[in-house]
């Protein structure tokens, strides 16, 4: 079967006749309406074959987390024959991964809101105010971006050590606010620039100062920006694992990934449990993603075009 | 204030513009003869990003001087002062010291392939993926949010799934015998055999690369003009013709933005090999990000930092030139 030369969108989005196009005879006509199920077919399949290919690794990260141990090591079945909550709750409880994830929340609430409460500032300086520099300094953190994270990751262990803050959360999040810089000023800025100046002349003219301006008028009308800029860090601070590996020591500070290496780090590791662990780790920023998605979207479809 | 209805502004925003088309530049030189007023305002512009430049200052440049000055020197982490070499650490590694330079010039060689394959795959899939989903008109939002997951889950937990189902009894090699593809399937596990091993990096990696590059083709295309394909369809251009020669084409800035990304993180990137692998089998997933990994945090007592340091400039200087290289070719394009 060949794909027919109306595609089947064009044909979708422009309903009504179309003079231009003579009508086929009725055979031919017969032949299109074929062919375009049969693209439509097509692509369906192609999107759920895709789709399965997404979820590939995390279907079966759920699968194993409700499978036992016995059945874990036959393996084989997508599906378990004795769905059990023993092995997630045995997980929960046998690693401390309460403490974990408190710490994991702590540390991501601190990166969030700091990165918040600091790019928007930032930005708004950078998209509202005019003072000498400022395109510099724009530039300046734009180019943040090309610097490697493993260029910077030794000075800052080192640097964190000299400051006796090495192995603490506040040690992880500086360093992880500073590194969503380039994102943050970037979606901030574009949203701020976005807001109609008259409003600001508007409030000048009332009396209202900088502070109450950025605000009272900025910050609200920015909203859908700041949801994305705090999505855009929660997601890669959750996940974070490199440089908390190298920073915690105290199993007392750990965050979900870490509790989960040490999970995989013992000397037979069982995948039961290991992935009951990696499905604590991912189930919240899923759910957290599903709400906030259209945020997210829209936020990066803004990047692009800025 | 903060309650009013947002559309009303935003409609507001939009008349005013409409029949103001005055550029910005006009209100800043009515404002220019009040001193007083641009004194205020660069005050307060200094106080806004004081903050991010203060943490920049700190986290981002001191780190940066420190290191560039460490790649200059011998240190263990330990020992009370540094010693400097000049450029050795650089010659050491590229090519000097027996011990380092074949090791580096193996992950160096690994390194490109992955900069080679994961940008090429990632706008193979991407790209048609984005048409296709484009296409789409039932379940658009739902298999746009199934594709995502990949990109939310990022990080070690999905990165220790796809350990488990690339075991020699895992799900791939199930489903290859299934499919009646037994003969493909890897009894070491995809990721004990040598052979095997880098290529399925490079898989795992596209997986998590094609989530953030369809969406920004998916939002590419929906800024293309649609009477441009009608256009093309009317003169006779069939579907693949359509996508193929005027979609491919008016998209290309969007594919230099994803090549550019998935260059750069193919470059620097390595976690997904620290978990997975850790270089292994033998040293054949070992990349340059790993390598310098390896040398600022796991030799213990040896004096390897410097070296760590100037690995990580050398991939710095590799991410400048393509970045450069990359916006070039986006401005002559364009």
């Amino acid at each position: 079967m060949t794909l027919s030369s109306t595609s089947p969108t064009a044909d979708a989005r422009t309903p009504g006749p179309r003079p231009a196009v003579p009508r086929p005879a009725e055979p031919g006509r017969l032949r299109t309406v074929l062919s375009r199920y049969g693209a439509r077919l097509i692509i369906g399949v192609l999107l759920a074959l895709y789709g399965v290919v997404s979820l590939y690794p995390f279907l079966w990260m759920v699968s194993a987390a409700f499978k036992n141990q016995i059945e874990v090591v036959r393996g084989g079945h997508l599906i378990p024959h004795h769905p059990t909550f023993d092995t997630l709750v045995n997980t929960w409880n046998q690693l401390h991964f309460f403490r974990y994830f408190v710490n994991s929340i702590e540390v991501t609430a601190m990166t969030v809101g700091l990165t918040l409460v600091v790019y928007a500032a930032a930005g708004y300086a950078f998209a509202v105010l005019d003072f000498p520099g400022r395109g510099a300094l724009q530039k300046m953190f734009v180019a943040l971006l090309f610097v490697p994270g493993i260029t910077v990751m030794l000075p800052i262990v080192l640097l964190e050590n000299k400051l006796s803050i090495l192995g603490t959360h506040i040690g992880l999040v500086l360093p992880f606010v500073n590194g969503g810089a380039p994102l943050s000023i970037l979606l901030l800025t574009g949203a701020f620039s976005a807001v109609p100046r008259e409003l600001r002349e508007a409030a000048r003219v009332d009396g209202a100062n900088e502070f109450h301006i950025f605000t009272r008028i900025y910050l609200p009308l920015a909203q859908p920006a700041l949801i994305t800029v705090g999505l855009l860090t929660v997601i890669p601070t959750w996940n974070e694992y490199l440089l908390t590996s190298v920073s915690l020591n105290d199993p007392s500070t750990y965050t979900l990934p870490l509790g989960l290496q040490t999970l995989a780090s013992e000397s037979v590791p069982h995948y039961n449990s290991l992935m009951a662990g990696a499905l604590i780790v991912v189930v919240p920023v899923v759910l957290l993603f599903l709400s906030l998605q259209r945020y997210f979207v829209n936020g990066l479809v803004g990047a692009v075009k800025g | 204030m903060t309650t009013a209805p947002r559309p009303a502004l935003t409609e507001a925003a939009a008349a005013g513009r409409g029949k103001d088309p005055r550029p910005a530049g006009t209100g800043r030189l009515g404002r220019a003869p009040r001193p007083r007023r641009r004194g205020y305002e660069s005050l307060s512009g200094y106080l806004f990003v004081a903050p991010a430049v203060v943490l920049f200052l700190v986290m981002g440049l001191y780190t940066v001087g420190y290191g560039f000055l460490l790649s200059f020197a011998t240190w263990n982490g330990f020992s009370p002062s540094w010693t400097w070499v000049g450029l050795q650490n650089y010659k050491d590694l590229l090519w000097a010291n027996p011990m380092y330079a074949p090791q580096v010039q193996k992950a160096a060689i690994h390194t490109f392939y992955v900069m080679v394959a994961v940008p090429l795959l990632t706008v193979l899939v991407s790209f048609p993926l984005a048409i296709l989903l484009n296409s789409a008109k039932r379940f658009q939002g739902v298999l746009r949010s199934i594709y995502f997951v990949p990109y939310v889950t990022s990080g070690i937990a999905v990165f220790f799934a796809w350990t488990y189902i690339l075991q020699p009894d895992g799900a791939v090699n199930s489903l290859l015998s299934t499919l009646g593809l037994g003969s493909l399937s890897q009894p070491q596990g995809w990721l004990g055999n040598p052979h095997t091993a880098l290529p399925t990096m490079i898989v795992v990696t596209v997986w998590g690369a094609v989530p953030v590059s369809m969406l920004l083709y998916l939002t590419g295309l929906q800024t293309v003009d649609r009477n441009l394909l009608e256009a093309a369809q009317l003169d006779g251009a069939g579907w693949w013709r359509t996508n193929a020669s005027v979609v491919w084409p008016l998209l290309r800035p969007i594919t230099a933005i994803v090549v550019l990304l998935n260059l750069r993180d193919s470059l620097q990137g390595f976690q997904t090999f620290l978990v997975m692998t850790n270089g292994g089998p033998g040293d054949h997933t070992n990349v340059l990000g790993l390598e310098a990994y390896t040398l600022a945090f796991l030799k213990d007592l040896a004096p390897t930092l410097g070296l760590a340091s100037a690995l990580g400039w050398l991939l710095f200087a590799a991410a400048l030139v393509i970045a450069l290289i990359n916006l070039r070719m986006l401005r002559s394009r364009t």
